[in-house]
């Protein structure tokens, strides 16, 4: 037996859709919605709780149209996602715009090297659909089950490329008043996602990070990336952050590796534990100062990604370690740390040979809470000092302290992330590790030109950047029904 | 999950759900879907997070307790794929899985008086009313092989499932061919099982403490089940339930047969060539990791060419049998029509399972002409030597 909650309005918007696209896309049962009223990654109890008023599953582009068509109507606010969202605000009443049965991988051309995807494909369907093919998209550090429009749209984090920010290339957007239309070469019918802009300026940009308030994206493009003769990831440890820091931008300057990571000690100790691991060596790890790795530890490890014919991947490999040298740190080889840390090994080998995901056991463990930010090279080191300070004062309970950290841009910037580790329940040291956060945003911002990942609102500068956003937001979207939740902390100018 | 467990002792292994829907899916790279529920309707909602979800919003007073819980709690099969699948929630702390929190989603609602109708209703009524869910077995051993003394005791489970009764019966004449002493315990009483599946664990508790009563004198024997839902509950369940617990031996009849394989005391003659495909049922499978067993017994047969369905072993898609809330209507067929169609596109003759419930579930959905395709594995083996 099913009850029906929704009432009034938005009962009528519910039952005229129903309709339009067939009732069992539709769902307003009492035990969905209340399922859906923190939609993102991971239950966090700091977030508010807002139940929507439907969820909403279409299968193709028209059920888009047709949902949109009937929140314009109803000025019901509508908040499309994937799976494991991530930063995604709702309110009170949302229609949550579920695209994950829309899930078909349209075309792979390893020819140019990009796959068209349905909004509601996966990391771990791509990777599949790639396996074989001589090419590999972009791998992060989370589950598989993500929806690469999730991750990947919102963000530029996922990587497996030190050359581009953001592995998105063309997309297909439906707007509220039902208008189509494609960014970039797709718009050329017949034309592949080659180029994001040429004659016109870059709509796949306004909409990466708009959180779906800007229009639906109902097909997008994502860059692929080659698999050469030999892959080997190379891992160099190093005494402090800055370190490794210097070596990486050195090995990336000289077009080295594929893609790099800098963890700290707590990281690649922790990141990729099974579930026993999480249960005995995470707890004592736990316990240590996240400032004083024990004895013959490397504070920073980073994991270089190499690939190449063989001669050449054995060329490299040499460079790293006369690199790593230079800054004073050194090579580890495979068999030191698989011995030392299997699991950290077993980990960068499924996620670099086999260019699959880890789960989320390490993200589960208290839910990672803290900042993260792009800066240049010199600058980034200055801001895991700032954070090493600033994080250490909130206590044990926050703690331990992890982070890692990316090149992007051909090492132009660093993306960096630094957490700590709360148990999910701990609502007073989560909101304080929020309030600092924040703290530390506009003060590394400030102090070091660090760019926060997600805007306040508060920094100087945003004003009138937002200013010209909303103007736009207006213009599209007149009636803000596009996640009204997400648009309320970016258009403030409209608000006001 | 000991049985004063409450929904707040899962309150803090379900907020590490990371919503991913990860648990729905077999692994990297088929990733098909295994969660019968969420391939029929696939939503957060219909996930084991969407279970724990749940759970929350009952402890945050998001959702009062009514028939709809219960309903959505009991449509779940049981399969435990999410287990298999998340070590998420089973890294945390507290040693618990997601399909204790449906256990006790269910055993809520039962307390608070709310019960599906259906077959769930049928066994609480049955449960209130007698205190018990069992049935003296109709397994009756020959004198032959009968001695109260052997080392192998054949736990003789109720027939609750309507196939029960012929793999009982071609239990003994296996047994029989194989002419090792055999034991019986056939004492009436529930194993327990059903009822802690279905939440009911007022009655739960005094049944499996009698039941353990009277198992415990036989405690150094080897056990062997036909059932693997009984011998997954004595398994796992009686150690975290019973204190006075101590570790039983136990065999699944697939092992035995396996065993008897082996020394030579089952011999397979040839009555022809035929394809089959295995089903690994959930509990003998997920629950006791028993994969292999079955396997040898068929390459054991001359004749018999295994064909293996896309989903199997620990990636197994379930039969739908144990789905008993209408939360989702038609959950339970449709779950076992899909398994029938991945059967049929095996090309094999014989679908063959080892629980009487996959056998049920199966030939429910299947026409009249082709019942007869669906097997137990004893009663392949029966028929083969």
């Amino acid at each position: 037996m099913v009850i029906k909650t929704v009432t009034s309005e938005k009962e009528a918007a519910c039952q005229e859709l129903k309709k339009a696209i067939g009732a069992e896309k539709v769902r307003d049962d009492e035990i969905t919605l209340v399922t859906h009223g923190r939609i993102n990654h991971g239950f966090d109890p700091s977030i508010p709780y807002q139940k929507p008023s439907m969820v909403v599953f279409p299968e193709s582009r028209e059920d888009v149209i047709e949902t949109l068509k009937i929140a314009n109507k109803y000025k019901i606010s509508v908040n499309p996602v994937g799976t494991a969202q991530m930063g995604i605000p709702t309110a009170e009443g949302d229609i949550i715009l579920d695209q994950r049965r829309r899930d078909k991988i349209i075309e792979i051309s390893t020819d140019s090297g990009y796959a068209i995807l349905e909004p509601g494909v996966t990391h771990d369907q791509l990777t599949s659909a790639l396996r074989g093919t001589g090419y590999k998209c972009e791998v992060g550090t989370m589950t598989g089950s993500a929806t690469v429009l999730a991750g990947g749209l919102g963000r530029g984090s996922k990587s497996f490329s030190n050359r581009h920010l953001s592995s998105i290339l063309d997309l297909e957007v439906v707007l509220p008043d039902g208008t189509i239309f494609n960014t970039g070469s797709m718009m050329y019918p017949g034309v592949g996602p080659h180029l994001r802009y040429a004659g016109y300026p870059d709509l796949a940009g306004l909409y990466t990070g708009a959180a779906g308030t800007l229009g639906v994206i109902t097909k997008f493009a994502v860059r692929l990336h080659p698999v050469n003769e030999v892959s080997k990831v190379h891992i160099a440890g190093f005494s402090n952050f800055s370190d490794a820091v210097d070596y990486v931008k050195d090995l990336v300057n000289h077009n080295i590796p594929e893609h790099c990571i800098i963890w700290n000690w707590h990281m690649y100790q922790t990141w990729p534990l099974d579930a026993e691991g999480m249960k005995t060596v995470m707890p004592e790890i736990l316990k240590m100062d996240i400032l004083k790795p024990p004895e013959g530890t490397p504070y920073s490890m980073v994991t270089s990604f190499l690939s190449g014919y063989e001669e050449q991947v054995e060329f490299y490999e040499k460079m790293c370690a006369k690199i790593a040298q230079k800054y004073h740190g050194r090579a580890y080889p495979q068999e030191e740390v698989e011995k030392r840390w299997p699991q950290t090994m077993a980990g960068l080998k499924q996620q670099y040979e086999e260019y699959s995901y880890r789960e989320g056991t390490h993200w589960s463990r208290g839910r990672w809470s803290g900042f993260v930010v792009f800066a240049e090279p010199k600058d980034i080191k200055e801001v895991e000092k700032l954070c090493a300070k600033e994080f250490s004062e909130l206590g044990p309970r926050a703690r331990p302290i992890n982070n890692y950290a990316h090149p992007f841009d051909y090492g132009r910037t660093f993306l960096f992330r630094y957490a700590g580790f709360p148990e999910t329940d701990d609502v007073e040291t989560r909101q304080k590790i929020a309030k600092k956060t924040v703290e530390i945003c506009t003060e590394a911002l400030k102090r070091y030109r660090a760019i926060p990942i997600a805007g306040t609102g508060e920094m100087p500068g945003e004003k009138a950047y937002l200013s010209v956003l909303s103007r736009i937001k207006k213009a599209l979207d007149p009636n803000n029904i596009l996640n009204q939740a997400a648009g309320a902390r970016m258009y403030k100018e409209e608000e006001e | 999950m000991k049985l004063a467990a409450t929904l707040e002792d899962v309150q803090a292994a379900s907020s590490t759900c990371l919503r991913c829907s990860w648990c729905a899916y077999g692994p990297w790279p088929e990733n098909l879907p295994l969660c019968p529920i969420y391939w029929h309707e696939p939503s957060f909602t219909f996930t084991g997070g969407g279970y724990l979800f749940l759970a929350m919003a009952l402890l945050e007073n998001k959702i009062d307790f009514n028939q709809s819980v219960a309903d959505y709690a009991y449509s779940c099969a049981g399969c435990l794929a999410c287990d298999t699948k998340c070590a998420v929630i089973r890294s945390h702390k507290s040693h618990l899985h997601i399909m204790d929190a449906i256990r006790l989603l269910r055993s809520e609602s039962v307390k608070r008086g709310f019960v599906p109708e259906g077959a769930a209703r049928k066994i609480y009524d049955e449960v209130r009313k007698t205190g018990d869910y069992g049935q003296v077995s109709e397994l009756k051993l020959p004198e032959k092989i009968k001695n109260d003394k052997a080392d192998t005791v054949i736990f003789a489970e109720c027939s609750h499932a309507g196939s029960q009764k012929d793999i009982s019966k071609s239990t003994i004449r296996l047994l029989e061919k194989i002419g090792s002493p055999v034991s019986q315990f056939a004492e009436k009483g529930c194993c327990g099982s059903t009822l802690y599946d279905l939440g009911f664990w007022e009655q739960l508790e005094p049944l499996v403490k009698a039941n353990w009563g009277k198992m415990k004198p036989l405690k150094d024997k080897t056990f062997v089940f036909m059932n693997p839902h009984c011998q997954e509950f004595m398994v796992n369940r009686y150690p975290e339930i019973l204190p006075d617990y101590s570790a039983v031996k136990n065999q699944h009849i697939s092992q035995l047969l396996a065993d008897a394989f082996k020394n030579g005391k089952l011999k397979s003659k040839n009555t022809g060539k035929v394809k089959v495909s295995y089903h690994d049922p959930c509990y003998l499978g997920r629950g006791l990791k028993i994969y292999d067993a079955p396997r040898e017994v068929l390459a054991a047969l001359d004749g018999v060419e295994l064909v293996e369905m896309k989903r199997n072993r620990e990636n197994s898609f379930c039969c739908g049998a144990r789905a008993l809330g209408d939360y989702v209507p038609n959950l339970s067929e449709d779950t076992a029509r899909e398994r029938v169609k991945e059967f049929e596109a095996t090309g094999a003759d014989l679908l063959i399972t080892a629980c009487a419930y996959c056998k049920d579930s199966f030939q429910k959905v299947m026409s009249e002409k082709d019942k007869g395709r669906v097997k137990d594995l004893t009663e392949l083996v029966d028929e083969r030597t």
